[in-house]
C-alpha cells in the first residue's frame, strides 16, 4: 500500500496513473449517470402522461396510403411492411441522389478550376447559389417548377411512349420475362469474361508497348454477349405507358413522381455544389510540383488531371465527400413537406395509429443504419485507395 | 508490479460502490415517481394556476384555412378554432386577446397535446376513441362534418365512385387520409395517393392539376374553394365518406382543466339556446330569467367554485366572444365562409325555454346547474 501511494516519493494526489484511474472512472460515472438519469426521466414522464409504448403494432394492418413504393404495397399489408417501403423510397432517393451529386460535384469542382473565365465562373455562382440557400425552400422551388408544367392530360408526350407533366415522367420500361435469369448469368458470364480479356490485353500493353484497347475490347465482349442473349432469349419485354381512364393517367412502365423529380433534383444540385468544392479543395491540395512534372514528361492537361491530380487528390476529396453523402440522406426527409412518401413523412402517417416514440425510434435507428452503411463502404474505398509504404 | 494489481482491485471495488449507490439512488427517485403517477393524477401545480401565473392561454391551432383559423387583413388570428380559444382565454383571465397561438400541422397534434405543452388543441380535430385515449381529453363536439372529394368541373365526375385511377392530393397525420384509404380500398378503386405536410401545399397541387381530386372535411373543403380564384370551376361531390366530430382538446391528466374548459363550451352554446349575446348581457343579467341568471353568475351557481373561476365569469365570454350563434355566424356562416346552418346537423337542437320543439340540430349543452 505504501508503495502504491507514495511510487518513488509522489503522493497519490500527484501519482499520474491514480490520475488517469481517477478521470477515467468520474468520466464513466457521469456518463453512466447522464444516461441513466434521462432514460429513468423519459419513462416516468412516459408513465405519468399514458403514452403508449410498444412494438405490437409492427403484426397489424398499417391501412395507411403510400403513393409510390418499389416492391409493391397495399392498405391491408403489416405496419413492419410499410416501414420497409418506405425505407426503400429514402434508400431510392438516397442512391440515386448520391450517384447524381457525385457526378455533377466533380463537374462543377473541375470546371471551378477551368483556365476557361466563363466556365470557371458560372460554376461559382453555381456553388455559391445553391449551397447558401436552405434545402427546404430550394425544395419547395423545384416543386413550384414541376407544378408549373401542364396536367398529365395536357402534358408533353413524344412518340406516344414519352410522358413529361407536372405529375411527374413515365417512360417505356423493361418488364422481366421467363428468360430473364438465363439472361442475366448470360450477362454476368459476358462481364467476367470481358474483364478478364480487358486484364490480359492492358498487361499486354504495358509491357510490350503495342496498342491494345483493353477497354473498346472488354465493353465490346461485354456488350455483346448480352445483346446475343437478349436476341436468343428474349427475357424482357417493353412496357410502353399508356393514358387510361376519364383522368388520362398514363398506366404502365415506369414513373417518376413529380414530387420524387423535385426532390431528386433539390437534393442533387444542393449536395453537388458542396461536393465541387470538396473536390476543388482535393485538387488544390496536390503540390503543383506534381502538375509540373506531368506537362514536363509530355501528359496534356486531361490525362494529368486523369493520371497524376485526381488520383492524389481523391485521398483528400473522401473523407468529406461521405460526410456529404450522409448529409443527403438525411435531408432526404425533407420530402414530406414536397409529398414523396420517404420514411419519415409515412412514419408521421402511421402515428395516427401507432405510438409515436416506438415509431421515431425505428426512424432513428434506420438512418443511422444507412449512414453506417454509407460510412462503411466510404472508409473501406478510402482504405483501398490511400498510400501504401512501398 | 503487485500494487498494479491492488490499484485496480481497489478502484474496482469503489467503482462498484459507486454504481450500486447509483442504483439506489435511480430506485429511489424511480419509486416515489411512479406512486405519484398512480396515486394522484393530477400534477403539483394545476394548468389553471399555471395559466392564470403566466397570462395568457397557449392554444395549439392553425392559419391556414379561413373560417377555421386565418389571419385577417390586420394580421389578428380569427376563426372558429380561435374564437373557441378566445373563449377559454376570457373565461380564465378575462381577457380574450390573452392568447398565444402555436401553428402546428396536422401531424404534430397528437405529440402536441400529450406533451401538454399547450393548453387547448383547437385544430379542427377530428374526435376519435383513440385520439381520446390516447392524446388528451375530448371536450365536445363543436361542428360536425363529415370528408367529402373536391374535383375540378371540368373533369364530369358526378360522384366518388368514378374516381378510379384518380391521383388524390390529401394533409398527411388525419382522419382524412385514412377514411380515404379505406373508402377506395372497400370500393376496389385504384387511386394514387400524393399526401402532403401543409394544407397550403396540397392546395397548391390541386390547384396546378397535379392531383385530380382534394379530399378534407366538407366544410374545410368549401372553405377553401371560397379563396380559389374561380370557385365555380370546382365541384364537391355528393358522397360524405365519414364522420367528422370537430371540437377542442386538453392534455390527459387535469381534471379541473377538463371541467373547466367543458363548463366554457356548454355556456356559449347555453347562451345561444337561452337568447344571451354579446349585445344583451348586462340586460339579461339583471333579467329575471334564473336559468340565465345561473349562467351569467347572477343568481346561484353551477360549480364556478370547484372550477377556480369567478361567478361571472360567463359575462366576460359572451361579452367579448359572443355566444355559440355569434361565433358560429362570424366565422363559418353569413360573414365568414357562408356555410349553411339552419336544417343542418350544427344547428341547435333546440331554442329555450321550449326544450321540447326540436330544431333538429345536434348542437346540445348539458343543462347547468
Amino acid at each position: 500500500m505504501n508503495q502504491l501511494l507514495y511510487v518513488q516519493g509522489v503522493p497519490f494526489w500527484r501519482n499520474v496513473v491514480v490520475l488517469r484511474w481517477a478521470v477515467q472512472i468520474v468520466s464513466a460515472i457521469l456518463v453512466i449517470a447522464v444516461i441513466a438519469g434521462f432514460f429513468v426521466n423519459v419513462s416516468a414522464e412516459i408513465a405519468a402522461r399514458d403514452i403508449p409504448f410498444g412494438y405490437g403494432f409492427l403484426d397489424r394492418e398499417a391501412q395507411i396510403p403510400i403513393g409510390e413504393s418499389v416492391i409493391g404495397y397495399h392498405p391491408s399489408d403489416s405496419f413492419a411492411y410499410g416501414l420497409l417501403v418506405a425505407a426503400l423510397n429514402t434508400v431510392k432517393a438516397s442512391v440515386l441522389g448520391v450517384i447524381l451529386a457525385t457526378l455533377l460535384g466533380i463537374l462543377v469542382g473541375v470546371a471551378r478550376l477551368s483556365p476557361n473565365w466563363l466556365l470557371n465562373r458560372i460554376a461559382l455562382v453555381y456553388i455559391e447559389v445553391f449551397r447558401n440557400i436552405p434545402l427546404l425552400v430550394q425544395l419547395l422551388f423545384w416543386f413550384l417548377i414541376v407544378l408549373s408544367l401542364p396536367t398529365v392530360r395536357e402534358g408533353y408526350i413524344a412518340f406516344d411512349a414519352f410522358y413529361l407533366s407536372n405529375s411527374g415522367v413515365n417512360l417505356p420500361w423493361p418488364v422481366p420475362q421467363d428468360g430473364f435469369w438465363p439472361w442475366a448469368l448470360a450477362t454476368v458470364i459476358g462481364i467476367v469474361v470481358a474483364v478478364i480479356v480487358a486484364r490480359r490485353l492492358h498487361w499486354r500493353e504495358t509491357e510490350t508497348g503495342k496498342p491494345s484497347y483493353p477497354i473498346l475490347a472488354g465493353l465490346a465482349i461485354a456488350i455483346g454477349v448480352s445483346v446475343i442473349a437478349l436476341l436468343i432469349l428474349g427475357p424482357m419485354t417493353i412496357e410502353v405507358p399508356t393514358p387510361e381512364g376519364r383522368f388520362g393517367r398514363p398506366q404502365g412502365g415506369a414513373e417518376l413522381s413529380g414530387s420524387f423529380t423535385a426532390l431528386l433534383a433539390g437534393l442533387v444540385i444542393y449536395t453537388s455544389s458542396f461536393i465541387a468544392e470538396i473536390v476543388r479543395a482535393g485538387i488544390q491540395s496536390v503540390s503543383k510540383g506534381q502538375t509540373e512534372a506531368a506537362r514536363s514528361v509530355g501528359l496534356s492537361g486531361m490525362l494529368t488531371l486523369r493520371h497524376v491530380t485526381f488520383p492524389q487528390a481523391l485521398r483528400v476529396i473522401i473523407p468529406p465527400t461521405i460526410s456529404q453523402f450522409l448529409n443527403l440522406t438525411k435531408n432526404s426527409s425533407l420530402a414530406a413537406a414536397i409529398g414523396y412518401p420517404d420514411l419519415v413523412s409515412v412514419a408521421s402517417t402511421m402515428t395516427q395509429t401507432a405510438p409515436a416514440i416506438s415509431l421515431i425510434l425505428v426512424v432513428m435507428l434506420t438512418y443511422l443504419a444507412m449512414s453506417l452503411t454509407y460510412s462503411l463502404i466510404g472508409n473501406l474505398y478510402n482504405r483501398a485507395i490511400r498510400f501504401r509504404g512501398t | 508490479m503487485r500494487w498494479k494489481l491492488a490499484l485496480v482491485l481497489m478502484m474496482m471495488a469503489v467503482f462498484a460502490f459507486v454504481v450500486a449507490a447509483c442504483d439506489g439512488e435511480e430506485a429511489a427517485d424511480e419509486a416515489p415517481a411512479v406512486a405519484q403517477a398512480e396515486m394522484t393524477p393530477e400534477p403539483m401545480t394545476s394548468r389553471l394556476a399555471t395559466v392564470q401565473e403566466r397570462g395568457h392561454v397557449i392554444c395549439a391551432s392553425r392559419n391556414d384555412v379561413p373560417g377555421y383559423g386565418s389571419l385577417d387583413a390586420n394580421g389578428r388570428n380569427v376563426g372558429f378554432d380561435i374564437d373557441l380559444c378566445r373563449a377559454v382565454a376570457a373565461a380564465v383571465l378575462g381577457d380574450s386577446e390573452a392568447i398565444e397561438i402555436v401553428l402546428i400541422t396536422a401531424a404534430e397534434r397528437g405529440p402536441t397535446i400529450q406533451s401538454g405543452e399547450v393548453d387547448v388543441l383547437v385544430r379542427t380535430v377530428t374526435w376519435t376513441t383513440s385520439r381520446d385515449a390516447q392524446w388528451g381529453n375530448y371536450i365536445h363536439t363543436t361542428f360536425y362534418d363529415g370528408q367529402g372529394f373536391m374535383v375540378s368541373k371540368d373533369l364530369g365526375v358526378n360522384s366518388a365512385y368514378e374516381l378510379s385511377g384518380a391521383s388524390v392530393c390529401v394533409t398527411s397525420g388525419t382522419t382524412t387520409e385514412l377514411n380515404m384509404s379505406d373508402f377506395f380500398r372497400q370500393n376496389n378503386l385504384d387511386y394514387n395517393p400524393i399526401v402532403f405536410e401543409d394544407t397550403d401545399v396540397v392546395l397548391d397541387a390541386y390547384q396546378e392539376g397535379q392531383c385530380d381530386v382534394f379530399t378534407n372535411d366538407r366544410s374545410q373543403l368549401a372553405a377553401l374553394r371560397s379563396a380559389l380564384p374561380n370557385p365555380g370551376d370546382h365541384v364537391i361531390l355528393p358522397e360524405t365518406i365519414s364522420e367528422e366530430p370537430l371540437g377542442p382538446v386538453v392534455p390527459h391528466g387535469d381534471e379541473q382543466w377538463f371541467d373547466l374548459v367543458k363548463t366554457v363550451i356548454a355556456g356559449i352554446i347555453y347562451a345561444e339556446a337561452y337568447g344571451v349575446n354579446s349585445g344583451n348581457v348586462a340586460a339579461m343579467a339583471a333579467g329575471d330569467n334564473v336559468k340565465v341568471k345561473r349562467l351569467l353568475g347572477t343568481e346561484g351557481s353551477f360549480g364556478q367554485e370547484d372550477l377556480g373561476l369567478k361567478d361571472t365569469f360567463m359575462q366576460d365570454v359572451i361579452n367579448s366572444v359572443g355566444n355559440y350563434g355569434e361565433i358560429y355566424n362570424r366565422n363559418l356562416g353569413p360573414e365568414g365562409i357562408d356555410l349553411p346552418r339552419e336544417g343542418g346537423r350544427n344547428a341547435l337542437w333546440a331554442n329555450a325555454p321550449c326544450t321540447d320543439c326540436p330544431k333538429g340540430g345536434q348542437i346540445y349543452a348539458p343543462p347547468l346547474r
